[in-house]
């Protein structure tokens, strides 16, 4: 009578499986009976139960620092803050004729530190939703603090009330959109979380130049031109250096003159072969047409 | 039956030079990232962004298992920038006063893109890896760990790249 071949069940797979993983890990000498609180916050000093006696290596291995040191079996291991300030994930073993391993975690600890960036640096007045403030939550280890935080936002215009939003971190990250205000100078915002400030200051300048005006007053075979106060829609003078640009079709055909703005006022002197027509431009914005001796 | 002998110690000479070619220095090879930016805001990513911040995020992990496996941090800064860099550097300096390496095998990320600033200096990224993390004292194995990591990130550009500034690990349940 034959005998029935074995036959590799699941179930003895799986215990075949257990087995090598087993003698696996007695051959590289790892045992997990180490132990570690399952999760610690960022700074926070803790110790190892003791476990036998005699001398052992601890090794302690996290995301910025690693601890090898000789210890005593006989009393506890003690993890100091200066060894867990970096979130993340750590390794501690234990060495002697085999290795002890335990892993942990260590989160980052209460909020107390800002980055905050506040983006541009110069922004056109009355432009909806030009200005951005992100502010990034760190612990006082500079870990990212994923949990939600309020983070308030000043902001303090030259001229103008102070305003105050709150906002909450999702993931370590605050951020908003606002628009600029109506009148041109610098902006003060700042970002704070308890005792933390972060200032930052923005610029904000006169917008698109609004119902821009030349008049013009001939002399001979030329013409000098002038403009009104170049101003955005709001009233506020475009800076000096803004370029104004004039235009002239005559019988010599078509030349442009750039010319900045000083004092307020863009000034040019244009010679003529016959009639012209003059027009004028600041940016995107298109001011009047004239026509000059006589023909438009 | 000689040709079928020469065929054969051919076959087994090409196996053993790629195995030997990957157990040296190619095991570093590019890991895979796979970066899902679906919804992302407040502001989407461009194709070419994507494209860039998959490579350098790629190439990072592959600087940083090289710098930990040879304990070498001198081409850190390739990829890495900012605390990143600093936290690395000095892990590995005391890796070397340790007498340990660190040797990662990486299988591959999950990366999935969670804020990108509306004026394109900062992107957060969240990224589920599988690594096996061997941790060695000379050429004693004294721990390996195969498990799913989960890591904060957060990449700044730079003149012709994306950096990598931030990247904590985060217990893997709750990002």
């Amino acid at each position: 009578m034959a005998k029935a071949a074995p036959r590799f069940t699941p179930g003895f797979r799986s215990r075949w499986t257990f087995a090598v993983l087993l003698c696996s890990a007695y051959a590289l000498g790892v045992t997990n009976d180490l132990h570690t609180p399952a999760r610690v916050e960022a700074g926070e000093a803790f110790s190892i139960p003791p476990e036998g006696s005699g001398q052992a290596t601890f090794y302690l291995i996290g995301p910025d620092h690693v601890v090898k040191r000789t210890v005593e079996l006989n009393s506890p291991i003690q993890v100091h803050a200066a060894d867990v300030e970096a979130a993340g994930s750590y390794t501690a073993m234990l060495c002697r004729t085999e290795c002890s391993v335990s892993r942990f975690d260590v989160r980052a600890s209460h909020p107390a530190l800002l980055s905050f960036f506040l983006h541009p640096s110069r922004v056109p007045v009355s432009t909806p939703g030009s200005i951005d403030a992100t502010a990034f939550v760190f612990d006082r280890y500079w870990n990212l603090v994923a949990e939600p935080s309020a983070v308030d936002f000043r902001i303090t215009p030259a001229n103008g009330a102070e305003a105050t939003k709150q906002l909450v971190s999702h993931n370590g990250i605050a951020w908003m959109r606002m628009d600029s205000g109506a009148h041109e100078g610098p902006v003060r915002v700042t970002a704070t979380l308890g005792g933390a400030e972060e200032p930052r200051v923005i610029q904000q300048v006169a917008a698109e130049a609004c119902g821009l005006r030349i008049k013009a007053l001939p002399k001979g075979n030329s013409v000098t031109l002038e403009s009104d106060p170049v101003k955005d829609c709001s009233g506020n003078p475009l800076p000096d250096g803004t370029i104004v640009s004039f235009t002239k079709f005559d019988a010599g055909g078509k030349s442009t003159v750039d010319v900045p703005i000083k004092k307020g006022i863009a000034r040019t002197e244009l010679s003529l072969k016959g009639p012209a027509r003059i027009s004028v431009a600041c940016g995107v914005v298109l001011g009047n047409e004239l026509a000059v001796n006589g023909r438009l | 039956m000689k040709p079928m002998c020469r065929i054969l110690a051919r076959i087994v000479s090409v196996w053993l030079l790629a195995s030997s070619l990957i157990n040296s220095g190619y095991a570093q090879s590019l890991p895979q990232v796979h970066l899902d930016a679906d919804g992302l805001a407040p502001r989407p990513i461009e194709r070419l962004t994507g494209q860039t911040i998959t490579r350098h995020y790629a190439l990072a992990w592959q600087e940083m298992g090289q710098a930990l496996s040879a304990n070498l941090s001198n081409g850190l800064g390739d990829e890495f920038t900012g605390l990143a860099k600093e936290r690395l550097t000095k892990r590995i300096s005391e890796q070397v006063a340790a007498g340990i390496h660190v040797r990662i095998i990486d299988h591959g990320h999950t990366v999935k893109a969670l804020f990108y600033s509306t004026d394109g200096t900062a992107m957060q990224l969240v990224d589920l890896v599988q690594l096996e993390i061997q941790i060695l004292s000379g050429d004693q194995l004294l721990s390996t760990d195969t498990s799913a990591h989960r890591y904060m990130v957060l990449m700044t550009p730079g003149a012709d790249r994306w950096y990598v500034r931030d990247l904590e690990e985060v217990p893997a349940e709750k990002p």
